[in-house]
């Protein structure tokens, strides 16, 4: 980061530690500080409420002491000059960061706790390694677009209860549906780099590692490790069976 | 007498440890493991304790103990592969091995350096070793006059001080992580009354946010983030010819891993400070004290030397106050201490007495992975070298990955991935505006301890501040923390300034 941007950026975080250590103070404030809890007449040096309260008035001072410094260095009027809502486009690096975020985001709040967790892994890994590894911005927006749309498609199913009506028919329906959409996905990265043979090795590459990945750790952590998986559903059931067959 | 009786135990704990096959199995394998993990730019010496902590958690103690310690020592030896073959540190802790690594290797002594590079990391994590084993258990003792009073201003002490020395822009950044860091230490029940701070009504926070997922998350996801939004793009690698190191060059250099070897141990010993400072540090006096200054930059073996001495004999530098003190000397360090808590070990002053053959098995450990260290570099070191050519957006994806998978083995709690991800995110924003991660990391560790210990003490004394003024170690603690704030402001440079400039005058009118 420039260093007027690095001012710009301590002017925002001063103002908003500002507003966090008053938010703790005034949550402190609630703790038991002389009254009783629990059936024991507190005092104030046992309160629970000592610690966090010195702790926010150090963040306080300190945030304080950046603020001024932002102020003097320039910082805020950097940020007022060049504030702005008008929408400038997304940089490369910024859509970087938004693939980054939307996979892990999706990987961790969404498809851990309701999909097949090899399906989870696979869905992931496919998409997180193809749109960094095809290193091309058009892909990389197209794709990431792609799996967002898929994303904001299963938390509907989801927040609607739909997943629920549909698991009734079958328990693993919705773990189908994710290997219906890792397919979909595959196919559209497919078809946009069908013209390249360097694309087309990647992608074979990336869902080579997205599936070999799941089929080495899933058995380690499961029956190595003893851990049972966030959720056991299609694919780890079938892991089980063989397992068991096998055993 | 008393000496060939802690050689003896010390020779004793080696035996135990290498008489099981296993563990010789995983000393190699760790330390191989270690060396790939610091060799793959992106990839940290943390980062590897940290994934390697979730996978050892159902080991028994020592057997894990021996993984830890060696991705360890094998992660910072690692790091110079990378440095010297391609010019893009494998780790931080390697970034001054580059200067002089890579311009050797384009000379065509990529083997020779790797060779000296290898036998001088092998020496600093010996010498780190004798440090850990003579100086810890001494740190151990005094440290037994500690009270809470002492123990809570340790605490304080280690983020001002980590905070000062680990912050690239303000000090004054590296005591808000730190603080930050502590606050998170917050959230949950409190140790002594049981009242729930900061937990929403969660009761997945009534216990507070595990540590090694909140570590996992600061250290893994920003790196993910940095490599895969930065693109760093990796060079081809040089090539390798005969390794082994002439002996007659290692004498010649003795001097050099000496000197090195003190910094690095030295710095390891403050805490938070991590091996890139010894690194640096290191080279530095190197080239101050060097005949031939000017080399230096353009291929200078000394330099290498110097560095990769520096940050192997860190790690024992940074197990000193970790052992004794329970504070992290450095931030794979602070990833130990979590892997430690795991194992249910408290270092601290009473590590002596709870587990009095502990910091033997740690040195043993440490001595043990030089040695595989050693052997593994010279007999494989052209095999790794392979791992360069992965491509990151590979790699990193599957650490992700690692990393989910890791946090929530450990609680089997999805909510412990609820943690994870926002403390990444926040700490990759927090490492981009140049707020240092160390002092946040050791923030969340010592909170508990500091927040116990302030009340505990207070009861003693009644809701009285004075025993931080009329205890001799309190006080000097207090002083430490109060010269290094006051050392951050105007009117004090100002000041020392002044004093500096009327004391030379005074020389000179003389």
């Amino acid at each position: 980061m420039k260093k007027k941007e690095l001012r710009r950026a301590d002017f925002i975080t001063s103002v908003l530690l500002l507003l966090f250590s008053v938010w703790i103070i005034m949550e402190t404030l609630k703790m038991p500080m002389k009254d009783t809890f629990g059936g024991v007449q507190n005092v104030w040096y046992v309160s629970p409420a000592l610690f966090p309260l010195i702790i926010s008035i150090v963040i306080m001072v300190l945030a304080a002491v950046l603020l001024i410094n932002s102020i003097n260095s320039g910082g805020a009027k950097y940020f007022i000059n060049n504030f702005s809502v008008r929408y400038r486009g997304i940089s490369e690096k910024k859509f970087r960061f938004i693939s980054i975020l939307l996979a892990l985001l999706s990987f961790v709040y969404l498809n851990i706790p309701r999909i097949d967790f090899f399906i989870s892994i696979v869905l992931f890994l496919t998409f997180f390694i193809s749109v960094f590894y095809f290193d091309e911005e058009n892909l990389l927006k197209k794709l990431t677009l792609f799996y967002f749309t898929g994303s904001i498609i299963f938390i509907s199913l989801f927040a609607f209860g739909i997943s629920k009506f549909l698991n009734s028919y079958y328990q693993y329906f919705m773990d189908v549906l994710a290997l219906f959409f890792f397919t979909i996905y595959v196919l559209y990265s497919w078809i946009n780099v069908r013209n390249s043979q360097i694309y087309r090795k990647r992608l074979t590459i990336s869902l080579l590692v997205a599936v070999a990945v799941p089929l080495i750790l899933c058995p380690i952590f499961r029956y190595f490790l003893l851990v049972p998986l966030p959720k056991e559903g299609l694919i780890i059931q079938m892991m089980h069976n063989i397992y068991y067959f096998l055993k | 007498m008393f000496i060939f009786g802690q050689l003896s135990v010390f020779f004793q704990q080696i035996f135990i440890l290498i008489a099981n096959p296993i563990n010789v199995l995983i000393l190699f394998g760790a330390v191989l493991l270690g060396i790939i993990f610091g060799a793959m730019p992106g990839l940290t010496a943390t980062l590897g304790v940290a994934l390697l902590a979730t996978l050892t958690y159902g080991m028994d103690t020592s057997t894990s103990l021996i993984a830890l310690l060696s991705i360890y020592v094998g992660a910072i030896y690692g790091g110079s592969y990378a440095s010297i073959l391609i010019n893009i540190p494998g780790t931080a802790a390697a970034a001054a091995t580059a200067l002089d690594g890579y311009p050797l290797a384009c000379q065509g002594k990529a083997g020779k350096a790797l060779g000296l590079t290898t036998t001088a990391s092998a020496i600093g994590t010996f010498i780190g070793m004798l440090f850990v084993i003579t100086m810890a258990p001494l740190i151990s003792a005094f440290a037994l006059n500690f009270t809470s009073f002492e123990f809570f201003l340790l605490a304080f002490f280690g983020i001002i001080i980590s905070g000062t020395l680990t912050s690239h822009d303000l000090a004054y950044k590296g005591w808000i992580a730190g603080f930050l860091g502590l606050f998170m230490a917050c959230v949950g029940r409190d140790q002594l009354q049981f009242y729930p701070r900061f937990t929403f009504g969660l009761n997945e926070l009534d216990g507070g946010l595990e540590v090694v997922p909140v570590l996992i998350g600061a250290f893994g996801i920003p790196q993910i983030i940095q490599v895969l939004k930065d693109k760093i793009i990796c060079g081809k690698a040089k090539r390798v010819q005969k390794i082994l190191p002439e002996f007659t060059e290692i004498i010649h250099h003795f001097p050099d891993i000496m000197r090195s070897a003190l910094i690095g141990v030295g710095i390891g010993a403050v805490p938070g400070i991590g091996e890139d400072i010894a690194g640096w540090v290191s080279y530095g006096a190197a080239k101050n004290s060097s005949k031939h200054p000017e080399r230096f930059g353009k291929g200078e073996i000394s330099a290498v030397i110097s560095t990769e001495t520096a940050n192997n004999a860190c790690i024992g530098g940074a197990m000193i106050p970790l052992l004794s003190l329970g504070i992290p000397g450095s931030p794979p360090a602070a990833m130990l201490l979590g892997a430690f808590m795991l194992h249910g070990i408290q270092p601290g002053p009473m590590l002596t007495f709870d587990r009095p053959l502990f910091i033997f098995q740690v040195s043993a450990i440490l001595l043990l992975a030089s040695f595989a260290m050693w052997v593994t570099g010279m007999l494989l070191a052209k095999q790794v070298i392979k791992v360069l050519r992965i491509p990151h957006p590979l790699f990193m994806p599957i650490i992700a990955v690692l990393c989910v998978i890791g946090s929530y083995s450990l609680g089997l709690r999805i909510f412990n991935l609820y943690l994870m991800v926002p403390v990444g995110i926040l700490a990759y924003f927090l490492t981009e505006m140049e707020y240092p991660i160390a002092p946040l990391v050791i923030g969340v560790i010592l909170g508990p301890m500091a927040d116990a210990n302030l009340r505990r003490a207070l009861m003693v004394s009644k809701g009285s501040f004075l025993p931080i003024i009329t205890r001799p170690v309190s006080l000097i603690l207090v002083l430490v923390i109060l010269l290094t704030v006051l050392s951050q402001t105007r009117w004090y440079k100002t000041l020392t300034k002044k004093i500096v400039k009327k004391l030379f005058a005074k020389k000179k009118n003389k």
